[in-house]
């Protein structure tokens, strides 16, 4: 079988001691930029860049990838241990996983992420080869009305996100999207709600809202609450998952890899959308969704596979087609064209050892991720018995830099601390972050995409339902309107009968 | 007497302070230098900075550390260039975007005023990009077309102000055709759009298109330098095409803030252009689509100029500027 054979040469390629050397460096240097807050992909391997000249591509390659999905492995550590997101897509990961280790679960939390991200590597990994060609071209089709009515779909699931008192949650949703129209209006240049002030033209950055809202937030309610303090370290309860905890995560690691594998091959999704959609999926199928929010291992397993197996597909458009799905892949691109390689189809054909050596140094690098990170838990859960006057500075010192090397600017410092204070004011009122976040990716993005599409379409609505993959989610979100609202009408009606 | 007293204490002051101020420009640079870049790793900027970044490191022996601070077009890194001080250590990247921004941003500085020219990094034209599905094979067919349909049809940008916004204006006017502006964040989402077939002609960057063009995902109708690229032989410039009087050129250059002495800018102006001659940059900016252009501080200076003026009658005639 051909796929067989290039699987093998791939890994000939890949199992050179330099390659291994690389994909080791890259995974390592991952695991901690996504710890650490802020310092995201982009930079590192900006910065990196001018070393890889003299590498030979496909080392370069590796390493940089390496960086990239070894980053979604190490951006959960901080989410569970401390609430602090060290990804923009383990935000979600902060709603459950925080949850589990203020419950001694912290061990199992990590560990399950771990073992989710292994899972959807190598399916993302596989899928690549596989269907990499085929699904790309296929991506291709998604034009800014399909993109729209995607995202409305969403928008619409995300009631299931709301804990509680439903009109808190629309009202954090709402405030989200304001949040999010903040910066430069993309179609005419205007400044929305910038105040005169030059930094917020383009916009809040995510990073900054995350840990605001977060971490700091978490933080102050925390030293409001000294009795609560000591509550999670004193009962570790086990390092690794029960057999329960196991039975479990199966489910949910299924389908935020295949979740995930579907958004990432998308190039107009952001990053965190992935792991969303797995979050909500999980909630609403659950038996009991009040658990949620509380510390369910389910919360944990699917949004962390889906974010992985999103960062591993988003290699599909940039492999087959040469077109980068988001900036980091721009910055990959940049450093194959330095190399005198030009991505596209025909590198399959012309430098095979390009494209299947880093598929497979992929999953390599992915088991080296969870033979890296396993082992950590015992050390980073031990990191929660330090006593808080040494943690909570140093969080606060990590999230500074991270937020700060965003964009080398110590506005987003000041604006993260405004945030703070905001996301203390929310856990006083009850109010939960997470719909607020949604509202906050998701709104530019419809926005955007819903100008652009009656923009092409000359103001015509009907653009939405008449191309067939926009219909196909126009009915779909219908549906989902059906289900959650039925339920509702009909114990009303229980209740009139009654 | 007093008064002579403190006359030859000042004269002695200005004395040292001469020979230290001409001792730190001999010695210069004694520790490393900061080159701003004021967009986003990635980027054309970045790229083409951190190529020349590197060679200056050597020629310099001193390390030019690249500090990347994005944010409003270009407006924030600039400004921090044009509030340091002017000994040589801070410079600053610059772009075509440069020349535009006073007629579509309210600066904090002085575009002209507030900089010392160094010198050219490279240019790299724009180039004419359709779907293969739209039925024209040339500029004449596509100014045919647009004066068919006014408005119909629709190009890619990355967004407003952008590069490949103002290429299109500017074609725009010169062939007096009228084609719809789609703007999208950034030139990465909008290549993807075109090559998708959504919108179906791009006024993109060369660096970013070249693999497109020769896989056939896009038609070249033309590049937008007065002549053809050496990386796209086949494709007719733009003028010569049809509209003789268009050109759309991106550059790089590099400047520092306003009154840094002239020995320190006639230093770098020399590392520069002593960067620009070795083969890497060469082998590198051929990579990119780009191409390496030498002009003296004055003629950068006076190049700065007549290119604001240019942009300015695009971003006006063009009503790009928003309200």
């Amino acid at each position: 079988m051909d796929l067989f054979q290039n699987l093998i040469f791939g890994f000939g390629v890949a199992l050179s001691w330099q390659n291994l050397l690389y994909c080791m460096i890259g995974v390592s240097v991952g695991t901690l930029i996504g710890v650490l807050p802020g310092i995201g992909p982009l930079a590192t391997i900006a910065m990196l860049l001018p070393i890889t000249f003299n590498v030979a591509p496909v080392g370069a390659l590796i390493m940089l990838a390496g960086i990239y999905y070894g980053a979604q492995y190490g951006g959960s550590t901080t989410a569970i241990l401390v609430n602090l997101p060290g990804e923009t897509s383990a935000v979600v990961t902060c709603i459950d996983g925080y949850q589990m280790a203020r419950q001694g679960r912290a061990g199992p939390a990590l560990a399950i992420a771990a073992i989710g991200s292994f899972i959807a590597g190598t399916f993302g990994t596989m899928l690549i080869a596989v269907a990499g060609p085929p699904l790309a071209e296929l991506a291709l089709k998604f034009g800014a009305p399909e993109y729209f009515s995607l995202m409305l779909m969403g928008l619409v699931a995300a009631a299931v996100l709301a804990q509680g008192d439903i009109m808190k949650s629309l009202a954090m949703v709402a405030l989200g999207l304001l949040l999010g129209i903040v910066g430069t209006d993309v179609n005419t240049g205007v400044q929305r709600f910038s105040l005169g002030i030059t930094e917020l033209s383009d916009g809040i950055g995510f990073i900054v809202v995350a840990v605001g809202v977060f971490a700091i937030g978490e933080i102050v309610a925390n030293l409001g609450n000294p009795e609560e303090r000591s509550v999670f370290t004193g009962k570790v309860k086990g390092l690794m998952p029960t057999w329960a905890d196991f039975k479990q995560s199966v489910g949910p690691i299924t389908r935020g890899t295949l979740l995930g594998s579907f958004f990432g091959v998308l190039p107009g999704t952001g990053p965190a959308i992935a792991s969303f959609a797995s979050y909500m999926v999980e909630k609403k199928i659950a038996k009991d969704p009040s658990r949620f929010g509380k510390g369910a291992i389910e919360g944990v397993a699917g949004p962390e596979a889906a974010n992985n197996a999103d960062a591993q597909c988003k290699f599909i458009p940039m492999l087959t087609l040469g077109l980068p799905a988001s900036s980091v892949m721009a910055l990959m691109l940049g450093a194959l064209t330095i190399q005198g390689i030009q991505p596209g189809p025909e590198v399959m054909v012309t430098r095979p050892e390009l494209f299947w050596g880093l598929i497979a140094s992929m999953w390599i690098g992915n088991l080296m991720l969870v033979v890296l990170n396993l082992p950590m838990i015992g050390l980073w859960v031990k990191l929660l018995k330090v006593p808080y006057r040494f943690l909570f500075p140093a969080i606060m010192a990590f999230s500074a830099i991270g937020v700060y090397s965003v964009n080398n600017s110590s506005f987003e410092i000041y604006l993260t601390a405004l945030f703070g204070v905001i996301g203390f004011i929310w856990i006083k009122l009850g109010c939960s972050p997470a719909p607020m976040l949604l509202g906050f990716v998701l709104g530019p993005m419809m926005e955007e995409h819903l100008r652009r599409a009656m923009l092409m379409s000359k103001g015509d609505p009907s653009v939405f339902v008449t191309r067939p993959i926009s219909l196909g989610f126009i009915i779909a979100t219908v549906l989902i309107l059906v289900v959650i609202i039925l339920p509702a009408v009909r114990s009303r009606r229980g209740e009139i009968a009654g | 007497m007093p008064k002579l007293r403190s006359l030859l204490l000042t004269a002695a002051g200005l004395l040292v302070a001469l020979a230290t101020s001409a001792s730190a420009q001999s010695d210069y640079p004694n520790r490393p230098v900061r080159l701003i870049i004021p967009f986003p790793p990635g980027g054309s900027n970045d790229v083409v900075g951190r190529m020349i970044g590197t060679q200056l490191s050597q020629q310099l022996g001193k390390q030019v550390i690249i500090d990347n601070r994005a944010g409003a077009g270009g407006v924030i890194g600039t400004e921090i260039a044009a509030k340091a001080p002017a000994d040589g250590y801070t410079i600053l990247v610059i772009s075509l975007a440069h020349a535009v921004n006073p007629w579509l941003y309210k600066l904090p500085y002085e575009p002209i005023k507030a900089f010392a020219p160094i010198g050219v990094m490279g240019s790299g034209p724009n180039v004419v990009v359709v779907h293969p599905d739209l039925p024209v094979h040339s500029i004449k067919e596509l100014v045919a077309l647009a004066k068919q349909k006014p408005g119909d049809l629709q190009y890619a940008s990355a967004g407003v102000g952008s590069f490949q916004h103002l290429g299109a204006e500017l074609f725009k006017l010169e062939a007096g055709v009228d084609i719809l502006h789609v703007p999208f964040k950034g030139g990465g989402p909008a290549m993807i759009d075109v090559v998708g077939g959504h919108t179906k002609v791009m006024f993109s960057s060369l660096v970013q298109t070249t693999p497109h063009i020769k896989t056939g995902k896009l038609r070249a109708l033309g590049v937008g330098s007065k002549e053809r690229s050496k990386v796209l032989p086949d494709v007719p410039s733009v003028a010569e095409a049809g509209v003789p009087t268009y050109e759309a050129v991106n550059w790089w250059g590099i400047v520092a803030p306003a009154g840094t002495p002239q020995p320190i800018i006639d230093k770098l102006h020399a590392a520069l252009t002593a960067s620009q001659d070795t083969a890497d940059v060469e082998k590198q900016f051929a990579s990119e689509g780009a191409t390496v252009v030498k002009k003296s501080p004055t003629e950068f200076g006076a190049f700065m100029v007549s290119e604001m003026n240019k942009w300015e009658q695009v971003v006006k005639k063009g009503g790009i500027k928003a309200e």
